[in-house]
């Protein structure tokens, strides 16, 4: 493993190799953000999130801090802050995993099975539990809303066939959940 | 693992300046203090303890004082310190050293005893006595300088020689200079007495030391390592012989094989929460067995904590006049000299005898007396019956008989460290104690060129016992030494009183500079020597220097006030550093660490690094081209709990404070800041908010908004008011909230119970005035709300009952939960729902409500954020803090805390003692005698862990620095490859391509100055790389800089990454 102040270049080059937008805020390589789209089979994808990346001084001994700038509806996504429960990226994070690793395996993973029984968002996390139809249907909505690629400037990615299907299903949970609506 | 890089910033402190209104009002009778004497400080208590706190009450433990040393202790132990006699005989380096420690520990009394008058010798080792007092008795020479430490100590001393009968007024006698016949006939006396006093004898001889201990024939070690209970949360256990217990796995168990337990909370197997202790083996990462038939047992539902029991552990000391014979195990300190201490073991005898035959020590340099010695270690080796040594090391023994007069001042430091703690385990039976014996030796010090019999000849001077051991030259290179000594804490003090006794900087060409930007504040006191309760505000470093002035007036010293950090390399130039001749690193946190190995790096300085923790340090040799740097090997980040588990799922206490804590710092210091940054500039608050234009922006405003209109507080009653209703919030209607999205029975989606170890179920609490810490509760958290609004605090919050009616007329709205989560499928619907809504339109909103209310505040008016501060005990800080985090641990049914033990974890306080501190400055100085001599190899430095407690030492060879290759060269670290005449990029990357590396990214700083794959990055190629870091970087050059350092990352012809040397580039 090469010493830590290349770390930094070294993964963010891998990054950007790997065909990530990447974009430096002021030419640093301390924060960043790059546009990560939602994985296909997850309810989210179609969507294009932009995540702040912050290395810490000690990376890669502690892990980058990794935040969703744009909303999104997630049990283990802080609503307001679009901060990710620590659980899932620091605990299990060790100097042998790269940039590369957080957007190709950890962030799809956390996308792909959110984990309601740690939730950072509870309402998103009951929501799951309780009726899976109707909180796809609520991660499409805030999706379509606040995950647009045109919004970004990021290019839709070309598949986008898989979401129709789900779509259908929470059809029927929506009458009996809508009359729940806030007073 | 280590000490050093967990030995976080968290001391740091910062001037107290406010005195507030409310320092007056400290105290609220409850009428239902609890029975635990161990709760004194705790949020439920008598008028009188809380009283008490302001008041130093002596009875009581000083907690402001001896705060660091109470977090390594606890109570019990500091109270038997405080009933405890010592007797110090031989006031030379080594017992002066063990007094201060004991002093500043705070022990009842210490009676000093030496028959013999100060000798200018004695001023290599000791930092009490200075050129006047040459010819006084030492002990009277002592007794002021040692009051000065602490006045609660009794101090006294003894002239004459001692009786065996005057041992009866001491639990603890320590002898540093005594011979073996009267050292036996005492210890006899001692080991024999009706209850047995603690005998500990231990010498240091030039740069050789021992140590010995005997507690008596049976005692009792209470805690032999110094730790808390480990626990584990259960999640299941089977009905079956032995049966097995398995715990959840996000923490590893830290139990062993033979552990006792005990369980509690077990649902289902409730056979097992009889609080009977069980003894456990097979112990794996999450799992263990327990010897006890659970066939026939109910079966495990859920839940369940189990706990260690620590077991005390009897010792049975032998007398010294057996174990002399019967040694047993000698501590080990380093594996590389493992078969020294017996060696020793005998050296130590050989030199008792030497003495009583010849009446004085073997003289420096002597051939004669060193033959002598030999012969006597070699006639009592062969009268040996067993454990007879087949070598003899002759030089080692020549080098013992050489220095053998000399009390060195790094020795004193180093084993004034560890028998003050042995004391400290004496008087307490807290930590285990030394089993029996000691060894040392650090012949690597010596100068790497061998020394002449008329370099160690004495020159009448104060260094004259030091001269014997290293000879003058290597005095020379001590006193031209130019050193930087990073910090004025703990170790910095500690440093500077070794520093001026070795000489270090005092000569004509040396110069000393230390800097810390703190200033003294009364929790320092207790190991921070030099420090005086006058000197309480005034700067760390100033004052330091002064004192190290008063203990070598020749100390050539400065102090600075700068933090030494990249805004300070104004200060800290490159001439600075390129003059020094060595650093000492004297730090309290990782990050400041890191930054002065980076300076040494660069400017290829040797660097003494060392931390301490409770009882435990450690020092780390960072030498140029010889051993790795600092920042070479790291511990793991420390574990911080997952947001979401401090969130709504706290299961320790540790979740509750940390969530108190942000709480406070979101109630009382965030928020009314925020309110006075829009006060202060409406217009330009209002706009930035439209800009931002997130949730971020409209939580900010909502807080702001409620601040000043539904929150806004003009009476104290008002600030009741508030408290109350956030009680509610906090701890019943959030609660209830949560258990209505999450049932107790709720599963996920795979069917297991949601509710699941490691989270607990919450119950909410019902308010009562009745309950004292709710009333607490109440009444710190309007105090410091009414703080925040200037509000004048009322005398009657006192009186419980009047707070109390106060709190009973608080109208609390019933709780309604959220109907559930809100679930909105149409657009229209969305529209309600606060989530979905656009943040945009509600902060216009927010926003012309703000101006409304602005315009109805008294203009000027400003609210006051309040900085957590936890060092006053008055200021209620701790108090709401200890009152949100109980009561939370309250819902989740976790244990509660005392006031005092939630500021250890809340205040991030490190635990510190002064023992484990001095003897990490006195290793640090047995190697500074190798880096200023020069021409030392890297086997003879050494790291050192240590761990008092147990006692451990670890001592090793430090690591050598990774060595690259690449074709037919290599490097490391500590290289850096140079390029002269100001090249452009392109010509930089020609030159790599010459040497076969590709680069492929360069930066300077942080700042990126080329990426091969930015397109635009192409355009600087022909520009020069000075223009770069100037342009791009916006980095300063200034006219005296020859030079600026970029960063390479480069690959080879196969595409793998080359870690290359730092490039400096020439450009003038």
């Amino acid at each position: 493993m090469s010493s830590p102040s290349k770390r930094r270049e070294m993964d963010l080059m891998k990054l950007m190799m790997g065909d990530y937008k990447v974009e430096m805020i002021n030419d640093g390589m301390q924060e960043f953000y790059v546009d990560f789209h939602g994985p296909s089979e997850s309810p989210y994808h179609g969507g294009v999130w932009r995540i702040r990346v912050e290395l810490p001084d000690a990376y890669p001994y502690k892990s980058p801090s990794i935040g969703f700038v744009n909303k999104i509806y997630h049990p283990n996504v802080d609503e307001m802050s679009g901060s990710v429960c620590l659980d899932v990226i620091n605990q299990t994070w060790s100097p042998m995993f790269d940039l590369v690793n957080v957007f190709e395996v950890f962030l799809p993973q956390l996308l792909l099975y959110p984990n309601p029984s740690d939730p950072l968002n509870g309402e998103a996390a009951a929501l799951m539990m309780r009726d899976r139809a109707a909180y796809e249907q609520r991660v499409k909505e805030y999706r379509e809303k606040y995950a647009k690629p045109e919004d970004i400037g990021a290019a839709p990615e070309e598949n986008s066939s898989d979401e129709e299907l789900s779509e259908d299903e929470s059809d029927s949970s929506d009458e009996q959940v809508a009359g729940k609506a806030d007073p | 693992m280590l000490p050093r890089k967990r030995a976080a910033g968290a001391e740091a402190v910062q001037t107290t300046t406010e005195s507030s209104p409310k320092k007056h009002c400290t105290a609220v009778t409850t009428g239902n203090s609890r029975s635990n004497d161990d709760n004194n400080n705790s949020i439920a208590n008598t008028e009188d303890h809380i009283m008490a706190l302001g008041n130093g009450n002596s009875i009581d433990i000083d907690e402001d004082l001896h705060s660091r040393q109470l977090a390594v202790y606890g109570r019990e132990t500091m109270r038997r310190l405080f009933a405890s006699n010592v007797l110090i005989s031989g006031m030379q380096g080594l017992g002066a050293e063990i007094a201060k420690n004991l002093v500043l520990a705070g022990v009842k009394s210490v009676t000093l005893h030496d028959e013999g008058a100060v000798e200018l010798w004695d001023l290599s080792g000791n930092f009490i006595f200075s050129e006047d007092d040459v010819g006084k008795n030492r002990a009277l020479a002592s007794i002021q300088k040692l009051q000065e430490l602490n006045n609660s100590v009794v101090i006294s001393t003894l002239t004459t020689e001692l009786t065996k009968e005057q041992l009866s007024d001491f639990q603890v006698v320590v002898f540093t200079d005594i011979s073996l016949e009267r050292a036996i006939e005492f210890d006899d006396y001692c080991h024999n007495h009706q209850p047995p006093i603690s005998f500990i004898k231990s010498e240091v001889r030039g740069l050789f030391g021992s140590t010995f201990c005997d507690f008596g024939p049976e005692f009792t070690v209470f805690d032999v390592d110094g730790k808390d209970p480990h626990t584990g949360i259960i999640a299941s256990i089977s009905n079956d012989n032995p049966a097995l217990v398995t715990c959840v796995d996000d923490e590893r168990l830290e139990f062993q094989d033979g552990d006792l337990v005990v369980f509690s909370e077990v649902n289902g197997m409730k056979e097992l929460n009889d609080g009977k202790p069980r003894k456990i083996k097979n112990v794996r990462p999450y799992s263990f067995a327990i010897e006890e038939d659970t066939a026939k047992y109910s079966a495990y539902v859920k839940g369940g904590i189990v706990t260690q029991v620590k077991q005390p552990k009897v010792l049975k000391f032998k007398p010294l006049r057996e174990a002399l014979k019967d040694p047993g195990d000698f501590l080990l300190s380093d594996f590389s000299k493992f078969d020294r201490p017996p060696l020793l073991h005998l050296a130590f005898q050989a030199l008792d005898k030497f003495q009583s035959e010849f009446g004085h020590f073997p003289v420096a340099g002597s051939e004669d007396d060193a033959q002598k010695f030999i012969s006597s270690v070699t006639s009592m080796n062969d009268a040996l019956s067993d454990g007879r040594l087949e070598a003899i090391d002759q030089i080692l023994l020549r080098h013992f008989a050489s220095g053998a007069r000399a009390v060195l001042n790094p020795m004193a430091a180093m084993f004034g460290g560890i028998v003050g703690q042995e004391v400290v385990k004496a008087c307490s039976g807290k930590f285990h104690p030394l089993f029996q014996f000691f060894y040392f030796e650090s012949v690597e010090s010596l100068p790497a060129e061998p020394l002449l019999p008329s370099d160690l000849k004495p020159l009448n001077s104060r260094y004259d016992a030091q001269i014997s051991v290293f000879g003058s030259k290597i005095q020379k290179k001590l006193e031209d030494a130019k050193i930087f000594v990073v910090g004025s804490g703990a170790l910095g003090c500690e440093f500077l009183k070794n520093l001026a006794l070795m000489g270090v900087s005092c000569g004509k060409q040396g110069k000393l500079t230390i800097t810390d930007d703190d200033v003294i504040e009364k929790s320092n006191l207790s190991r921070q020597f030099l420090f005086r309760d006058w000197n309480i505000g005034q700067a760390k470093s100033k004052v330091a220097a002064s004192a190290a002035a008063l203990i070598n007036p020749s100390l050539n010293i400065e102090a600075l006030q700068n933090r030494a950090g990249p805004e300070t390399e104004n200060v800290f130039n490159d001439e600075f550093w390129e003059n020094l001749s060595v650093v000492v690193n004297a730090l309290d946190n990782v990050n400041a660490r890191l930054y002065i190995d980076q300076r040494c790096l660069y400017f290829q300085k040797p660097l003494l690094e060392s931390g301490t923790l409770g009882a435990k340090c450690n020092t780390q040799m960072v030498i140029p081209h010889l051993t790795e740097n600092y920042g070479a090997s790291r511990d793991p980040p420390e574990k911080q709990a997952p947001m979401c588990t401090v969130h709504s799922f706290p299961h320790n206490i540790d979740h509750c404070l940390t969530w108190a804590r942000s709480e406070f710092e979101g109630l009382l210091e965030k928020t009314p800041a925020e309110v006075n940054t829009y006060l202060t500039n409406p217009n330009e608050y209002a706009s930035a908010m439209k800009k931002a234009g997130d949730a971020q922006a409209r939580d900010n405003l909502e807080r702001v908004l409620e601040c000043l209109d539904k929150e806004r507080c003009e009476t104290f009653q008002d600030c009741i008011n508030w408290a109350r209703l956030k009680f509610e919030d906090y701890f019943a209607n959030r609660v209830k909230q949560l258990t209505y999205t999450f049932p107790e029975d709720a599963t996920t989606s795979n069917g297991a119970p949601f509710w699941s170890a490691p989270k607990r179920f919450p119950r909410p609490l019902q308010f009562s005035v009745d309950d004292p810490s709710h009333l607490y509760f109440i009444m710190s958290g309007s105090v410091l709300r009414a703080e925040t609004f200037g509000i004048p605090i009322p005398d009657w919050v006192k009186s419980p009952r009047k707070l109390a009616d106060a709190a009973n007329q608080v109208i609390v709205p019933d709780f309604q939960p959220k109907r559930g989560v809100k679930i909105v499928t149409d657009e229209k619907a969305s529209s309600f729902s606060t989530s979905s809504i656009d943040d945009a339109a509600v902060i216009d909103e927010l926003i012309m409500k703000l101006e409304e209310r602005r315009k109805l505040l008294s203009p000027g008016f400003r609210m006051n954020s309040i900085q957590f501060e936890k060092d006053d005990d008055t200021n209620y800080h701790m108090d709401l803090i200890a009152g949100l985090a109980n009561m939370r641990a309250r819902n989740y049914g976790i244990p509660e805390v005392d006031k005092l033990k939630a500021k250890f974890i809340a205040g991030r306080i490190i635990p510190a003692i002064a023992t484990s501190t001095a003897m990490a400055t006195g290793l640090v100085c047995l190697e500074l005698y190798k880096v200023l001599d020069g021409g030392h190899k890297l086997q003879d430095y050494r790291n050192t862990f240590a761990n008092l407690a147990l006692p451990l030492f670890s001592i090793a060879e430090p690591v050598p620095p990774k060595v690259i290759k690449h074709k037919d060269m290599s490097w490391t670290v500590w290289d850096r490859w140079i390029l002269k005449d100001n090249p452009t990029l392109k010509e930089l990357l020609q030159w790599l391509k010459n040497r076969g590396l590709n680069a492929y990214s360069i930066s300077h700083g942080s700042c990126l100055l080329y990426n091969s794959i930015f397109p635009k990055h192409r355009e600087r190629m022909d520009k020069k790389l000075v223009d770069l870091v100037r342009n791009v970087a916006k980095a300063e050059l200034p006219p005296y800089r020859q030079h600026f350092d970029v960063v390479v990352a480069c690959e080879d012809d196969d595409d793998k990454d080359v870690d290359i040397p730092q490039v400096s580039i020439y450009f003038r």
